[in-house]
Formats: structure tokens, sequence, C-alpha cells
């Protein structure tokens, strides 16, 4: 059972952790992301019509459109971050209601080409893209180690991908000349400005990022928790990782610590319900598990954190 | 042998409803420290702002170096090596010194010759060496919110080093310093003239000018009045160019009648809104017809302090008694009813609703007491008569009367307003806090003579101010606290500037 836990736990937290690391980047270069749950349901989008136009070509057994899946929903993903960028930045919208919008706005769009697309290329009049189930890899070895041998038994490909690409972000934002433009816009776009640094291009290019990230986590969600894409996968999976880089007081590593503590609470939850036989339709009480836990946390967390200074405001390089 | 490095010709810049610079032409030579000074408003910031790029002027031209120059963002400015303090920092608050300079021109190293990476280490040397090299000590990697005001100013000096500006612009550098940081800044800023760097210095202080600046361009109401050489021409020459008339720089004043105590601060600690002590048992008393003025360098607790008096924040400790009364755990509205006046330092978030009109804004202590309502309905005869009476008795000039939306004015008249406002009330103690910041030197005599008004009327006044002069100048009692206590308190005839100077640094613990 405890296997169980690490297995399903790293699945959902993985995905949970890399859309946070997509929030942490606009939110430390000062642009509010509340979109982030818009941006992995759109990302998720394209990449499930990758995976299912591919399927048609390469073939039900092969791994390209896997694979291919997850660009085209990075790409997806961060062209529609832009429409989030392009209002905050460019035309100076309220980042609080633009992410709002961008979220709604995501979860129509994708309802209706779902089934438009799905009318039009496909033939049928279902309103999901059918996945098919991911392969698992079990690494020799290492997996036999006891107890902490799980993680590395039944992973989901895209968790390698999503542990790879975290490492590379990490370096990015702490090591990187970008890296430390992109935290100074957060905290004093003035002097930014004044460094000579363009702060439009720096914060669009982090919420392209983070639309990007998101649009990872989107495809991988679509695939471990349904294995398909329906507008089911609007479950406020994005605020949740919004919690977490709160917790995590917008830096990464403290972040993959809440994303863990998410992921481990449902699968937990899931297991012990499964373990006292209780009917199914207790699942559903799990699935609040993380957000209770939110709630409870943000009690804690609230008064130490700190949020980037200069997060959620319209910057106007002309007002001094 | 005087070589122009900056020429401004025919330089005009309009604003909306107001000409901030009129047809100014000068020329700054290489090498030299070259003042401006005017009153505020009088334009300064705004020409000095144009040859940094922040604003284009309409028209007249600019010429580095001999080359004329459409310098249209700071960028630019900084690639002419132009650099800029101003006045308030431009600082990352969560990055080191270091980072905080280097950012936009960072040292690059490739780590296994591949990845990219900033080196910090090497520039934490770098910024060891220049601050050496220029006597600006600094640590390259304290953190910038842990630094005082000085430290800060230290930091924009050698970004611009840094950056190896030839062309320096400070912008009131010494507003915000105690005397002896004012003196230590005055020397870097002859040794940088030793240096060869071109030094151009924004200021209203007239010492500073006359103790190192070669020469001084004197401006008013956006235009250009004279260029003078600073060692032959006396500072009372330059005041009254600088304001059009000769004018007084003190009040008048009769000796104080102190009367009985009115406000009594016993052991008195404040938390911040972070959480740590900004005020550690302060304790004074103040009379009937006293100004009792606090010295001090920013953020020593003056804001806690005033606000927990005026009940805007809770004391965590002592006690405060105003007339025998115990206030220090009564609401803000009873601290109104018992006689508090409370002109706050920030007049836009505090002291006014900036969208409400003129007369909306005086009664807005009072507007529930029957005077102004009846049965929770406002009397619109009443607030207008009110807003009447004030506009006349405090001269508060305002385009459409009391219907004037506050924001529309300009900030001296909206500290007459809230001054107006508060002093009308007739209460036995008045705060007055920063009253004349950002104000030019009109609108200060008449809030000092206003100060010393309320004195002789017989109210208690608690004045807490940064600038020296203004305490000197109205000041009975003076305290000065530092580090939340209160350091020294004595008549104010006993303390000169440099004493006062000394204890807002922290010298001389005795209290």
């Amino acid at each position: 059972m405890l296997d169980m836990i690490i297995i399903d736990g790293l699945s959902f937290a993985l995905p949970l952790f890399i859309m946070a690391i997509g929030g942490i980047y606009s939110e430390k270069s000062g642009i509010t992301n509340l979109a982030l749950e818009g941006f992995q349901g759109f990302g998720a989008f394209t990449g499930a019509i990758a995976v299912v136009w591919l399927s048609g070509i390469f073939g039900p057994s092969s791994q390209v459109p896997y694979y291919a899946g997850f660009v085209c929903a990075v790409i997806g993903g961060g062209i529609f971050a832009l429409l989030h960028a392009l209002l905050c930045i460019r035309f100076k919208a309220d980042q609080v209601i633009s992410g709002v919008v961008m979220n709604i706005l995501a979860m129509a769009l994708t309802s209706f080409l779902t089934k438009s697309i799905n009318a039009s290329l496909f033939g049928n009049t279902a309103n999901k893209f059918m996945l098919g189930a991911s392969t698992r890899i079990t690494i020799p070895g290492l997996s036999e180690i006891p107890v902490i041998g799980a993680v590395f038994r039944d992973i989901y490909p895209f968790e390698i991908i999503i542990v790879v690409v975290a490492l590379v972000m990490w370096y990015v934002l702490y090591r990187t000349v970008y890296g430390m433009r992109l935290r100074a816009c957060g905290d004093n776009p003035h002097s930014a400005d004044a460094a000579g640094i363009n702060v439009y291009a720096v914060r669009t290019v982090a919420v392209f990022i983070s639309g990007c990230l998101s649009g990872i986590a989107g495809l991988a969600f679509a695939y471990s928790v349904s294995a398909n894409f329906s507008p089911d996968i609007y479950l406020g999976y994005g605020y949740l990782s919004i919690a977490a880089l709160i917790f995590g007081n917008w830096s990464i590593l403290p972040s993959l610590g809440a994303c863990l503590i998410f992921g481990f609470a449902r699968s937990g939850g899931a297991a012990i319900i499964n373990q006292l036989g209780l009917p199914s339709g207790y699942n559903d009480l799990v699935r609040i598990l993380p957000y209770v836990l939110t709630l409870l946390l943000l009690v804690f967390f609230s008064k130490h954190n700190h949020s980037p200074r200069a997060l959620g405001q319209i910057y106007d390089k002309g007002q001094r | 042998m005087a070589e122009p490095i900056v020429e401004l010709r025919h330089i005009t810049k309009r604003f909306p409803g107001i000409v901030a610079n009129d047809d100014v032409s000068l020329s700054i030579n290489k090498g030299e420290i070259f003042a401006v000074l005017g009153e505020n408003g009088a334009g300064k910031s705004t020409l000095v702002s144009m040859l940094f790029g922040m604003y284009e002027p309409d028209e007249g031209e600019i010429f580095i170096r001999g080359k004329r120059e459409r310098i249209d963002s700071p960028r630019y400015a900084t690639q002419l090596s132009i650099g800029m303090v101003h006045q308030e920092f431009r600082l990352v608050s969560n990055y080191t010194v270091t980072e905080n300079i280097i950012l936009g021109l960072e040292p690059k190293r490739k780590f296994l010759g591949l990845l990219p990476y900033v080196d910090i280490r090497k520039a934490n040397n770098d910024i060891t060496e220049l601050s050496e090299r220029y006597g600006l000590k600094i640590n390259p990697e304290d953190v910038i919110e842990n630094l005082n005001v000085a430290s800060m100013q230290k930091v924009e000096i050698l970004k611009m080093l840094y950056r190896e500006a030839e062309i320096l612009i400070f912008d009131e550098p010494t507003a915000v310093l105690t005397p002896q940081e004012i003196k230590a800044l005055l020397l870097v800023l002859d040794g940088l003239r030793d240096y060869g760097k071109t030094i151009i210095l924004i200021t209203h202080k007239l010492n500073e000018i006359k103790a190192i600046a070669d020469r001084c361009a004197i401006m008013n109401r956006g235009k250009l009045v004279s260029i003078l050489d600073v060692k032959t021409t006396s500072t009372d020459e330059m005041a009254r160019q600088m304001v059009g008339h000769e004018i007084s720089f003190t009040t008048e004043k009769k000796p104080a009648k102190f009367g009985d105590v009115v406000l009594k601060v016993a052991d008195m600690s404040v938390k911040s809104i972070t959480g740590y002590e900004a005020v550690k048992g302060a304790s004074f008393e103040i009379h009937s017809g006293e100004v009792f003025a606090l010295a001090g360098v920013s953020g020593n607790g003056q804001n806690e302090l005033a606000d927990a008096i005026a009940g805007l924040m809770p004391c965590s400790g002592g006690s405060v008694i105003l007339n025998g009364q115990d206030i220090t755990r009564a609401s803000v509205r009873e601290h109104i009813e018992a006689g508090i006046a409370y002109i706050p330092e920030d007049r836009h978030n505090v002291g006014l609703v900036l969208d409400f009109t003129l007369r909306d804004n005086f009664p807005l202590r009072q507007y529930y007491s029957p005077a102004f309502s009846s049965k929770g309905v406002i009397s619109e005869s009443a607030f207008n008569e009110h807003g009447q009476k004030l506009l006349e008795r405090y001269d508060i000039r305002s385009s459409q009367g009391g219907a004037t939306i506050t924001r529309s004015m300009s900030g001296g008249n909206q500290q007459k307003a809230i001054i107006a406002r508060e002093v009308d009330m007739r209460t036995p103690l008045i705060i007055f806090m920063q009253p004349t910041r950002g104000l030019d030197a009109g609108a200060v005599m008449n809030i000092h003579r206003q100060i010393v008004a309320e004195r002789d009327r017989g109210a208690a006044v608690l004045l807490i101010s940064l600038d020296l002069d203004e305490i000197m100048d109205c000041a009975d009692t003076i305290g000065v606290i530092y580090n939340g206590s209160i350091n020294k308190i004595a008549p104010a005839s006993e303390l000169s500037v440099d004493d006062i100077g000394l204890y807002m640094m922290g010298v001389g613990k005795t209290a």
C-alpha cells in the first residue's frame, strides 16, 4: 500500500510542481498569475490534439505521439499565456481580472473546439480526446530498494521530463543573468529599468514560460488522471499549484515540498478509503483533502511569507 | 580650459497646464560641480530628468561633448556615460549591494565552458575595489533592506561609477541625510571631482552649494534666473534670486508660556506592522503652549510613535495620558473626541480621500456629529458652509471652491486643507508629522507660522520632522529619537544642529 501512495503521490505532485515553477516565474517577474488553471487546460488541449492526430499516423504503439504531445502542450500553453501577457503588460489590464478571464476563456474555448474538431476531423461527437494509457517505466536496480524503491517504479515518462525541466528552470532562475533580471523586475521594476533592462520583455518571457510549464502539467494530468482530454481537466489543480508556490514562499525548492505534501495527502487519503473498504463515493471526499490542507496551511504560512514586492503592480515606464 | 561637456540650448518642456522649463540654456564644464538651485516646483528635477532621458524636451537641443544628442531613454543616457541618483532610490530590496550594482551589466562565466552563469565572486571583488577607490566604504554582500539610507545612497553612487559614468547627476542627495552624513557625502563629491567627474547637483540648500559647488544655476518657476560663480556670490544673494524677493528664514515667535501637562507618554512601546519593536519605552511630556519637536533619521520609529498616540496603532506597552485621561487603549474615534488632531505624513493615503471633493474631506472626523448629520443622513448645507468657512479662513486655493476634487489640487493646497481641518477643531493636542515635506519655501513659512500660532493659542504641539531647519525654527523643546528610543530631551536653546545630528546617529546615550 505504501508503494501505491508513493507512486500515485509523485505522479500527482510532479505536474503540480512544474506548474508551480511556472507560477513562480511569472510572479517573481511581477505578474500575478491566477491563470495557471487555464494555461494547463489549454496546453493539455493542444497536446491532446497532437497525440490523437499523430496516433493515427504512427499507429497506437509508437512513442512518438506521446513526446510530440508534450512538445505541443508546451507550445500551446505558452502561446495561450502570451494572451495574458498581452493584456497585463501591453494593455496594462488588472492582472487578477485578466487571470480569471483567461481561465474562463480556456474552459469555454477548449470545450467548444474539442467538440467541433472531433466532429470535423475525426467524425465523432465526443467531447473528449482519447489519449490511451501511458506506458510506465520501472528502473531496474533502484526500484528494488525497500520502501524508497517505489519512487523508481511505474514511473510515467512525463515525470522524468518534469524533473529534468525543473532542474533547468531552477538553474535559469537562480544562476543566470536572465533569472537575476527577472527577480529584479518583480521587486523593483524601476531599478531594473534604470539598469537598462527591458522590463516588458523580461515579464513577457516569464509569463510565456509559465504557460509552457503549465502545458506540461496539463497533459500530464490528462494522462494520469483520466487518460483522455475533456473539459473535466479543469479540476482546480492550477489553483492548487498557486497555493503550493505561496507556501513555498515563491521559491522553487520549498514549493516542491508543498507539492509533495499535496500529492501524498491525496494518494494517502485514497489508500485509506481503499483499506477501509468504503464505497467509491468516498473517493470524492478524498479529492478535497489537498484543498482542506490548503486552508490549514494558509492559516500558518500567510504571516511569514512575503510576495515579490512589485507583484501585481502595473509597470508604467512614464510614471515616476 | 573650460571645456563644455553638457550644453542645453533653449530647452522648453510643458506638462498639462504648466510650463516646467521655459527656454533654458546653459552649459556645464567638464570636471566642475555645477549646482542647480531653486524652490520646489521651479523645474530643476524636470531639467535634469531630460538629461537622463526620462523626458524629452518639447523644444530645444541637448549637446553632450559637443555632439547633438536625442536622449530618449535612461539606457541611452547611460551609454553617453551619464548617471543619476534619484531622490527615491531605485534598488532591489532583497538583493545584495553587489547584485544591485551589476544588474544589467553582469559579469558572466561559463560553467564547464557550457552553462552560462553570473560570476558573483568576481563581481564582489570588483565592487570592493571600486568602493575603496572612491572612499565609499560598503560591504558588497549586505542585503539592501538591512542598510540605512546613507549606505543605500552609496550603492546608487557606486552603480553609476560601475557603469563608468562621467557626468553624475544628484537629485536632492542630502534631503534624507543627517548633518554628519551630509559632510561625508560632500567629501565624496569633492573626491569625485578630483577624479575628473562632472557633477550636477540639484538642491535647495544654500550652504551645501557654498561648500562645494563651482557654479550655480538659479531657477524660478521654470525659468533660468542666472548662473552665478559660487565663490564670489553670497548665500543671501542666491536666496534672494531663488525666491525672487527677500525672505527671512526664521519664524517670528514670542517666548513660550508653558501651561499644564497636556500629553504624557510613559514608557511607550509600539510594534511595527512587520512585528519588530519600532518604539522602545519612549517617555516624554508636552505642556500646553509648548512645541515639542521630535528629530530623528527617517525610520527610527517616528511613524509608529505618532500613529500610536493618534490611536491608529496599538501600544504594546506603556501608557498615553491626555489631560489626565488614559487613552492608551481607546479607539480612533475616542482619540479624536478626547482632543487629538493629527496631520499625518502620508497626506494622500492617510490624510485625505483624494477622490472626494474638498468639502467632503473637511468633516471626515466630525461628519457623524449633530452639526453635520441627523439620524444618519448627512446635511449637505452644513458641509457646504463648513467648507466655505475653512476655504476662506485658511486661504486654500482651489479651482472650483468646495466642489474641487482633492486629487486635482497642488500638494501645497492639499496640505493646507488637512491642516485647516485639523487645526480648526481647536483640540488641546496637535500632532504635525512632516508637515512641510515637498512644499515650497512660501508654504513652509506659512505652516511654521501656523504651528507657532497654535502654540500661542495654548495647544500642545508635537512636531515630528526629518528637517532640522524646521525643528530649529519651531521648537521650544527638542527630543531626538534613535532606534525607537528617545535619546535626548532638552530645551531648544541648549542644542545646536550638530548636537542633534550626533544624537540622531545614536551617539551620546544620555537621556
